[in-house]
């Protein structure tokens, strides 16, 4: 739903400038985690060195998005869906720096593996990244639109990729006793898969701020009772 | 006996939470039903039915000729002192109707006080005169009784700090925001149930603003307050309930807090955020 226009112009700059700002730092956030990836998957370091560098441009978005929306709230104290707009987006920006740590910490884990033979068990990774990712991305367009359906799909969707990542860690160890010479690099997988699941979490997270920006709604932690 | 701790494990174990406060129907000061005004043609108020709860600020916001000073000045009467004035409906005070062919409105605008939009302290009186007028007028005249209430409403308004050593200095002699408390104060003075207060800040410095929001949150303790305010950010951080009104109409009503996150209707969101018109 795209709001009628403010009275005040610049009102509607500023909040156009802070939605701009998380979006470019959502595709940012993304392009570093593809890249990872396929850091790892293509065993391009270079790749890996571009992720990592890139990592401080996100952090400075981060920054500047916190600033803009304290900002925001200083200057026009807005109120309702301008309120919840606003303190979505400053919420989604620390899970998008959080998610871009991950696309990092994947990054060194893969400039290691790259170091030693390939590993086929690098294939048990594919399914989690693919899930991940997508979960990322519809989180992010449940964001944009104000999609309140896909946000709590994106939600339902995390137990999947849990339950992906421990048949994953169940395998590399069962591999590590198998073959005690490629424990660091199974180790690293595991540590990756877990940079997954995380990733995860943080879609998670994106998607149920995303609800509440459209419906004012907090789907979170739903065994507790609603807060008043 | 069981203690809070037992209670709150056994509540845990059992799966029950306790009610929220919230959800306790609150008890109510004025009950309006199907209230209409009419000045001369134009109808400023148009069918409204709402409920004032009790120790609590109902704020009343909306864009100019809402008709919502219409409505405070209904609780009192205040609005009859208009030419060519017509009221059709019910406002129940405690459960007792306020327009009843045997009720004195002079009564009524006693037990329900008022303070305006701009400070109007009687330029001639000192600043003791203006606080127990009220009192005078209704016939009082032990000493003893006015200094004390003198004393009283001046501390309730956060006033007699500032001005117990003044208190044979004109009125006028007071900062628009200490003048402003002295109408509080004037208006507590004949102690009344409800207080109305018709954008009560507006002609206030920030710093003035804040000791009346201040007097405000710790006068509803006592009193059941409804204020009309213009800004939006004050109705806020000041009130419990929140009423919109749009055209004469009741648009929304509900608490605050749902009011300024999460408006049910359209026209409320687009006022509260500046997007009218």
């Amino acid at each position: 739903m795209i709001a009628a226009k403010h009275i005040l112009g610049t009102f509607d700059e500023a909040l156009g400038a802070l939605r701009n700002n998380v979006l470019m730092m959502a595709g940012l956030t993304e392009r570093s985690l593809e890249r990872a990836m396929k850091g790892l998957f293509d065993r391009n370091d270079d790749l890996c060195a571009t992720t990592i560098a890139d990592d401080e441009e996100i952090d400075q978005l981060e920054k500047q998005i916190d600033k803009d929306g304290v900002d925001i709230l200083l200057r026009f104290q807005p109120v309702a869906s301008d309120l919840r707009r606003v303190v979505s987006a400053m919420k989604l920006s620390s899970n998008l720096e959080r998610m871009a740590d991950q696309a990092t910490t994947i990054a060194r884990r893969a400039r290691k593996l790259n170091r030693h033979p390939a590993l086929p068990e690098v294939d048990l990774i594919r399914p989690m990244y693919d899930h991940a990712m997508s979960m990322f991305k519809d989180s992010v367009d449940a964001f944009t639109r104000e999609d309140v359906e896909l946000g709590r799909a994106v939600v339902s969707r995390d137990e999947k990729l849990d339950d992906l990542n421990r048949s994953a860690s169940d395998k590399l160890v069962e591999r590590m006793g198998r073959d005690p010479g490629q424990l660091r690099g199974y180790l690293n997988l595991i540590f990756i898969g877990r940079c997954l699941e995380r990733v995860g979490d943080h879609a998670t997270n994106i998607a149920e701020d995303a609800v509440y920006a459209a419906n004012a709604e907090d789907i979170r932690h739903p065994s507790l009772a609603t807060a008043t | 006996m069981e203690t809070p701790e037992q209670t709150v494990l056994e509540r845990l174990e059992r799966g029950t939470a306790p009610p929220p406060e919230a959800e306790l129907p609150p008890a109510r000061t004025f009950e309006v039903k199907n209230m209409s005004i009419w000045y001369g043609e134009k109808r400023a108020i148009d069918n409204v039915t709402l409920d004032v709860a009790a120790n609590a600020v109902t704020a009343i916001i909306g864009p100019s000729g809402c008709g919502k000073s219409t409505f405070l000045r209904a609780l009192n009467r205040m609005h009859e002192l208009t030419p060519k004035t017509r009221m059709e409906g019910t406002v129940l005070l405690h459960g007792e109707d306020l327009y009843a062919t045997a009720v004195d409105p002079a009564i009524v605008r006693r037990r329900v006080g008022m303070v305006f939009q701009k400070s109007n302290p009687f330029p001639t009186m000192t600043i003791g005169e203006n606080v127990v007028v009220g009192l005078r007028l209704n016939g009082v005249r032990n000493q003893r009784l006015l200094n004390e209430r003198l004393e009283k409403s001046l501390r309730m308004a956060a006033l007699w700090d500032e001005v117990k050593d003044d208190l044979h200095k004109p009125g006028t002699s007071l900062s628009g925001g200490q003048q402003q408390r002295l109408c509080i104060a004037r208006a507590l003075a004949v102690e009344p149930e409800v207080i109305l207060m018709d954008e009560p800040c507006s002609a206030l410095d920030p710093i003035a603003t804040a000791k009346i929001e201040e007097l405000i949150y710790e006068l509803k303790t006592k009193y059941t307050i409804v204020t009309v305010t213009h800004n939006m950010q004050q109705a806020g951080r000041i009130s419990d309930y929140t009423a919109f009104f749009y055209l004469g109409r009741l648009i929304e009503f509900g608490p605050t807090t749902k009011i300024f996150t999460n408006p049910s209707e359209k026209q409320t969101e687009d006022y509260i955020t500046g997007r009218f018109g």
